[in-house]
């Protein structure tokens, strides 16, 4: 019995098939993206072409193998409405009587903050002026966006401003790693992309927006452990050179404690591969909000940092990506 | 001589094995369609319907559209670039100034007061000493905003004043084109002390 063309027929259904879903499905989904633009607030046009320098840093990243200890991928677990005051208005005990009239009369709306649950209505000014201290603050999660509307309108009925936030939340994002989980945007323009597997160390996807200060990724890549004490990260010296001074001493010298110090005479400069892999950590940004990652920034970041490199002479709304509008 | 007696052959040879045919049990079937029941109901509730926008945790566009911030803020894109192009070099890309060379616009007094005087300052520029988030500065800023057109103007100030936590009134075409018919052609820059004059 020759069962040849049907064993034949039934590897290349199986590879054709598994071929389908990896390969030519996300192909045909994604495989044309396009800058796309953010969405509240600002609009931006989102990602921006690294420049130069950081895309050197990518190769650097690519030849160290930074990707095999830190992933650049964030992930969420879910997102929570909640509404928060900037402003608590003048007539502060008809504000506080209505954040608790929402936060116990309906199952729309728990308390986001314990300090509500201990007041009861009609309580003292002094308590109410207490819990309306330090804001913008969030007071209540809600649980749909119409009834997130309706509060917000009751609220500001009492003379207060009340804002909706919309904040993703997930282990990741716990630890400070993101402000929202990953997208294919945040890749659009590298090549190849870095995504890594393995968290020996951090996820950097933000890392940019985190640790903006460039001169801290050259001492922590120079010496891990002078940053942060329990880094097991290996030094990069190698992407260091240590160099008499001529003259005076170089501008880009890192500034190094006790026995790490080079000696008199001597400095430690970061060679053009260090400072282009620092362009590169400092230029991760995944910090839009995204139709597909939507947020609301945090209060004290005033305008998206919705880029992830300077902007571009001539990419504006002008040169503006067809929308990746939502669908009807 | 008798031959041993050879012990009897066996009748036949054990039967060589054979596919036979049996009924699937009715379980086995009822399992299955369970199961693609169940494989239904997963993709349903996990597939997004395949929309190439809708990431885990969301789980159809129409759930997306529910976290969507309000929109209805200011545009800022254009007075960002044009505050990178020009104002950036020096003020720094993130307003927080560079020393020796231009002072912050994060939380000072004179990119948060009053607009009238804001827009004087890059239609003529502005010498000497200025203090600016009570340090001192002594230095000579260009009429870098002299050639701007008005709306890019109010734009790049509108910028300076909602960016980076600053939270100030927009700044109108309108007004840059007032305040610029006041300033006429005035070629000197300002000083800290005729800015302090206007409201």
């Amino acid at each position: 019995m020759n069962y040849g063309p049907l064993v034949f027929l039934a590897a290349f259904f199986a590879l054709a098939s598994s071929w389908c879903g990896f390969v030519l499905t996300p192909q045909l989904q994604i495989g044309r993206l396009q800058q796309t633009i953010t969405v509240g607030g600002a609009a931006m046009t989102y990602p921006q072409a690294r420049p130069g320098l950081a895309r050197q840093g990518l190769e650097v990243y690519r030849a160290n193998g930074c990707a095999y200890c830190h992933s650049q991928q964030v992930g969420q677990t879910g997102t929570v409405l909640d509404i928060a005051l900037t402003d608590a208005g003048t007539n502060q005990a008809a504000t506080v009587a209505a954040l608790l009239k929402l936060a116990e009369g309906s199952p729309d709306h728990v308390p986001a903050l314990t300090m509500l649950r201990p007041l009861q209505p009609g309580g003292s000014n002094a308590a109410s002026a207490t819990i309306l201290e330090g804001l913008p603050k969030a007071f209540l999660r809600s649980s749909t966006r119409e009834a997130a509307n309706a509060a917000i309108k009751t609220l500001n009925a009492t003379g207060a401003k009340a804002q909706l936030w919309i904040v993703p939340v997930g282990p990741d994002l716990a630890r400070g790693w993101g402000q929202r989980r990953s997208v294919a945007e945040d890749f659009l323009f590298d090549s190849p992309v870095m995504p890594g597997s393995q968290r020996v160390g951090p996820d950097l996807a933000d890392l940019g927006a985190r640790r903006p200060d460039a001169n801290w990724h050259l001492r922590h890549l120079y010496a891990p452990r002078l940053e942060d004490k329990g880094s097991i990260m290996p030094p990069y010296r190698f992407l260091f050179e240590k160099r008499k001074i001529v003259r005076q001493p170089s501008p880009e010298a890192l500034a190094l404690p006790g026995d790490l110090a080079p000696g008199d005479g001597y400095e430690i400069v970061p060679r053009p591969a260090a400072k282009a892999l620092v362009a590169y950590l400092t230029s991760l940004r995944a910090d839009a909000p995204l139709f597909d990652a939507p947020m609301t920034l945090p209060a004290s970041a005033g305008t998206p940092a919705s880029t992830n490199a300077p902007v571009v002479p001539g990419t504006t709304s002008a040169t503006a990506a067809p929308a990746n509008a939502p669908a009807k | 001589m008798r031959p041993e007696p050879q012990p009897p052959l066996p009748m036949t040879a054990p039967a060589e094995p054979q596919a036979g045919r049996t009924a699937v049990p009715v379980w086995l079937i009822v399992l299955l369609f369970l199961l693609l029941y169940w494989g239904m109901v997963y993709f349903d509730q996990h597939s997004g319907w395949f929309d190439a926008q809708v990431y885990a945790p969301y789980r159809s566009a129409a759930e997306l559209a529910r976290y969507q911030p309000p929109t209805g803020g200011p545009d800022l894109s254009r007075g960002k670039v044009v505050y990178e192009n020009i104002c950036g070099l020096c003020h720094n890309n993130d307003g927080s100034g560079k020393a020796g060379q231009a002072p912050p616009f994060v939380g000072s007094e004179w990119a948060l007061g009053s607009p009238n005087r804001m827009i004087r300052i890059p239609l003529a520029g502005l010498s000497g000493p200025v203090q600016v988030n009570s340090q001192s500065w002594n230095l000579a800023m260009p009429a870098m905003g002299a050639a701007l057109p008005d709306d890019d103007l109010a734009a790049v100030l509108t910028y300076i004043r909602q960016s980076w936590g600053n939270k100030a009134s927009a700044i109108t075409p309108e007004q840059v084109k007032a305040v610029r018919a006041e300033v006429g052609n005035r070629t000197q820059p300002w000083t800290a002390d005729q800015l302090n004059a206007i409201q």
